[in-house]
């Protein structure tokens, strides 16, 4: 990125914090509508480096953050574990797609937050119901983008590969699923997008750890400064799972480095 | 010029046939009607001939030569390679496409070497072959470029490349001038002819480009999508290298043309 680049993607976010800053610096809002980004700062940063005592949720970042990517990854690797499958199996073969359209299509109809009470009385409070409720909803692009791009390869692929000697079975790793990556890793980086999202919705139902459980937690002891600090965090690591997701995909596949 | 009847051209030479169709006849299924394309398609290719299909479009010539390649069966009738019926496509028969058929996510080498059989050490060997091919098709020192930093005609190039390394009994091209510029395809055919001739390749080469076909083929199939077999046959015996503004160049190009006009 050239500096006029970096400048031009800072300038909202820079503009963005000036008018925080006015508005708690004049006293526009009252600071336990919206404290001042220092305060947040401030807490944010004891969140994450304090230790237990400094104050309210000191130090307890990186047990959360532990909590969080455990939830997330599990399920986002269920979800990606049968929709990268599925989705391609659907792509090339009418028979998956017409068995698997009407339900998938259905189920994708339901949405996602509708699980909830059902895998609370299935799973309960705990990991189980979070993994359960992230997978639902990241199985959805995940597999769509899989099929998309299975029936994106043209046939020509095919026969050049049943040309040079290359069977159907050695074509599905060899041709079918490197052609496809690009569309599987865009269906990956929105799964992982929406894991985040439906993270925090299953930890705003009582468990005891995780980032989403802090920022509820935080709106019983009305500690606004935490719950602005945590959802900068969230945004974070979400954006740092997002890189990490392609950073993998590139170093593990010729065909993610060599089409992104 | 000297033009034989299309039955003797049919029948003759079978001794040394690479390549024949036997009442070859394809029709295409649509809306539940099926629409005849090839109708009783016989012909053979002699071993290291250069045979031409030319034809307007919605002839068969592309089914034709797809059929040829194993891509599907004929609806009647059969081909036979080396009197062994095709049954399934195969690197004995390599085909280069008029489109863009490249693996884009491998390096000009790695498709030349894209599915050969054996493991790293066999690959190491193939390593040198790979060298020379690249310099036969013009393309020393771009092994390691993907297709999408490659022009059209560098493309066409690597696709000749990677079937060449498995020796094909067979060249199988499906109009694969037709989408560069005339200087390219210029270039395009004396290569061409410069393999058929150092590796005595048997080449059928699918055109609608009259030009082409008298400028390369040792012989021209004109099909069309109302005849009953191949429609009419010439054998083009002219010198080579073949001189465009030649009076008997051009009285070839004259009749295919009024041919095709039929």
């Amino acid at each position: 990125m050239g500096t006029k680049d970096t400048a031009l993607a800072l300038l909202l976010p820079l503009t963005g914090l000036a008018v925080w800053f006015a508005v708690s610096a004049t006293g526009t809002v009252p600071g336990y509508l919206l404290p001042s980004p220092a305060t947040v700062g401030e807490a944010g940063l004891r969140y994450m480096f304090g230790t237990a005592g400094q104050g309210p949720y000191a130090g307890r970042f990186p047990g959360d953050l532990a909590a969080s990517l455990a939830r997330v990854l599990l399920g986002f690797s269920l979800a990606a574990t049968l929709g990268i499958p599925l989705g391609i199996c659907s792509g090339r073969l009418a028979l998956v797609n017409r068995l698997a359209a009407s339900i998938i299509g259905g189920l994708r109809a339901v949405p996602g937050i509708c699980w909830l009470p059902l895998a609370l009385i299935w799973f309960g409070i705990g990991i189980k119901t979070t993994v359960f409720l992230v997978a639902m909803a990241a199985f959805f692009p995940i597999y769509q983008n899989a099929l998309t791009g299975a029936r994106l390869v043209a046939p020509i692929y095919y026969q050049a590969g049943a040309m040079l000697g290359v069977s159907r079975v050695r074509g599905v790793f060899a041709i079918l699923l490197p052609m496809a990556m690009p569309n599987i890793i865009t269906g990956l980086r929105l799964g992982m997008g929406i894991s985040w999202a439906y993270l925090v919705l299953g930890e705003l139902t009582g468990v005891p750890d995780g980032l989403g459980a802090t920022i509820m937690d935080a709106r019983m002891l009305g500690q606004t400064d935490i719950i602005l600090a945590g959802i900068i965090l969230i945004a974070v690591s979400g954006r740092g799972c997002d890189r990490l997701l392609v950073l993998m995909m590139r170093l593990c596949f010729k065909s993610a480095r060599r089409q992104l | 010029m000297r033009e034989t009847a299309k039955q003797a051209m049919a029948a003759g030479g079978t001794a040394s046939a690479m390549l024949e169709t036997v009442d070859l006849s394809h029709s295409f299924v649509h809306n539940g009607a099926a629409q005849p394309v090839l109708r009783n398609i016989s012909f053979t290719i002699r071993r290291g001939e250069l045979v031409c299909l030319i034809g307007r479009s919605g002839c068969g010539k592309s089914t034709l030569l797809k059929i040829v390649a194993g891509f599907f069966a004929p609806s009647q009738g059969q081909c036979l390679l080396d009197g062994k019926p095709i049954v399934k496509p195969g690197p004995d028969r390599g085909v280069v496409f008029q489109e863009d058929a490249l693996f884009p996510w491998l390096t000009v080498r790695e498709n030349i070497v894209f599915g050969l059989r054996g493991g790293r050490a066999v690959r190491q060997a193939r390593a040198d072959e790979v060298d020379r091919l690249l310099d036969l098709v013009g393309l020393a020192g771009f092994g390691e470029y993907l297709p999408r930093a490659l022009s059209g005609g560098m493309k066409q190039r690597v696709a000749l490349a990677r079937v060449l390394i498995r020796s094909p009994q067979l060249l199988l091209m499906d109009e694969p001038f037709g989408a560069l510029d005339a200087q390219t395809r210029d270039e395009m055919q004396e290569l061409l002819l410069e393999l058929s001739r150092q590796r005595q390749q048997t080449i059928l080469f699918v055109t609608h480009d009259v030009q082409e076909a008298v400028t390369i083929a040792d012989r021209v199939l004109l099909l069309d999508r109302d005849s009953d077999g191949i429609r009419e046959a010439l054998q083009v015996d002219l010198d080579r290298p073949r001189d465009r503004t030649s009076e008997q160049f051009q009285l070839c190009c004259a009749r295919l043309q009024q041919w095709l006009r039929q």
